[in-house]
């Protein structure tokens, strides 16, 4: 239990970093940024209680709001979606109690469904995402472009991401 | 009682998630930017910390670049030198005791360097820290450029960092004048390319052309007038037929900024200090 915790402590502390030195200074074409930072949001157990996710969220998002100094836009985007996670999940697992471990991954949840989980979790925040930052300035094909783009990124960062911290683990055991 | 417990723990995931969301609009909606506590943003200690260390590494990229700049900016200033010493000398022959004076005014404005250490350019509304603060004289409205043009203005103020309003932020506008034309308008960014803002609010009777530089008008106390912003690249349709709007290229390029120079004027202080006077005076009358 004092394992689990730590480890989120120390990807909770890596997450932010990698996102406000690096992956905040990425822009593709002018469109396309990666939000990386929500792997944390993705990663935990789904026994975990409604209330601490959405604890764990909203400080995520704190967090990098203070960073980039974007004033909330993370932190309200990041406690919706931390509601919704669990209805997702359930959307293409129905079964929780047949999981081989309490936290979604490949092997936990099969390659297809996790595949579907995190592009529709980051698809959703890239959306809730650009549409709260572009509320002041609308501009509805660019923020269509800025969604796609963005949520195609993300999810092939995150999943390069997952593919190296697993491979490691099998190559340990 | 008993049922309104049972009723709150049922329910609680709602209520945490009614509050969650109340706070983070709070901070959203919020939207006078100067009103932001020093620990919220990234001019706090530890959140500018970070981004020293990261920029440590980074600020060696992009050295190069800088140097070419500064060696062409070196060579016009001396070139500009050369022909200021030359009228110089013309007007010091001429009127020897005037001169004298006139040297002391032409030094109302001291810069203070600083090294950039977070930048966004991509975002609707831009903010840039930089790794000097109030320890080093800096104060909030103070503005800030660079070996090409404007940057910013100084926001917020930490003890030794602070977070800048960039010019890529529709929340600042800048008072700007066409070169050798006395009518001004007001800059202003768009929010859609880091390289393009446009100049607002323009006299319908301004003359200019394409590839005029735009200059700082020196309305506001915060720059100096005659500061190069941008190139003319051309007009916008506008809602109001009174006045023009046009399209400027800005000269700062704010994928590459490293070295920034903060104007720490004393005619700023002095101005500010006879406009509040005359607010003051003004209520006073009302009253």
């Amino acid at each position: 239990m004092a394992k689990t915790v730590l480890q989120f402590v120390i990807l909770y502390v890596l997450m932010v970093l990698a996102q406000v030195i690096v992956f905040n200074h990425i822009c593709l074409f002018g469109y396309a940024v990666p939000l990386v930072f929500i792997y944390v949001i993705l990663k935990l157990p789904v026994t975990m209680h409604v209330n601490w996710v959405l604890t764990i969220s909203f400080l995520l998002g704190l967090t990098i709001d203070i960073f980039s100094d974007t004033q909330g836009m993370n932190a309200l985007a990041c406690t919706i979606l931390g509601l919704s996670r669990k209805p997702i999940l359930r959307l293409y697992f129905p079964r929780e109690d047949e999981m081989s471990t309490p936290q979604p991954s490949f092997r936990s949840l099969g390659v297809s469904v996790y595949l579907k989980y995190v592009f529709s979790i980051s698809l959703i925040y890239c959306a809730l995402f650009f549409f709260i930052e572009t509320l002041s300035l609308f501009n509805p094909l660019r923020l269509f472009i800025k969604i796609a783009s963005s949520s195609l990124l993300t999810f092939i960062i995150i999943i390069a991401i997952d593919s190296l911290t697993t491979r490691r683990r099998e190559k340990r055991l | 009682m008993r049922n309104l417990i049972d009723f709150l723990v049922k329910h609680s995931t709602w209520f945490v998630f009614a509050f969650y969301v109340i706070v983070s609009c709070i901070f959203l909606f919020d939207k006078n930017p100067y009103q932001h506590h020093v620990y919220m943003t990234s001019a706090g200690k530890l959140t500018a910390g970070v981004y020293d260390l990261s920029h440590n590494i980074t600020s060696y990229f992009n050295l190069r670049e800088t140097n070419e700049e500064l060696q062409v900016q070196n060579a016009r200033l001396e070139e500009e030198l050369l022909g200021m010493k030359a009228t110089l000398q013309l007007y010091q022959e001429r009127y020897y005791a005037d001169t004298m004076t006139v040297s002391e005014t032409l030094r109302p404005y001291r810069f203070i360097i600083a090294s950039v250490i977070n930048n966004s350019i991509h975002k609707p509304y831009n903010y840039i820290t930089i790794n000097k603060g109030s320890r080093d004289g800096i104060r909030p409205e103070m503005g800030v450029v660079d070996q090409n043009g404007i940057v910013g203005v100084v926001n917020i103020v930490g003890d030794n960092y602070s977070r800048l309003i960039s010019l890529l932020n529709p929340n600042f506008r800048l008072s700007c004048k066409v070169k050798g034309n006395d009518a001004f308008g007001s800059l202003v960014w768009d929010g859609k390319d880091p390289g393009v803002a446009l100049l607002e609010e323009l006299p319908r009777h301004t003359i200019y052309t394409t590839g005029d530089t735009v200059v700082t008008s020196g309305y506001s106390a915060m720059f100096p007038e005659g500061i190069p912003v941008g190139i003319v690249a051309g007009s916008e349709k506008t809602i109001d037929d009174n006045f023009f709007t046009l399209r400027v290229n800005l000269l700062t390029d704010f994928s590459r900024l490293s070295t920034v120079r903060v104007i720490a004027s004393d005619i700023a202080d002095s101005i500010r200090q006879v406009e509040t006077d005359t607010n003051e005076s003004k209520q006073q009358n009302k009253q």
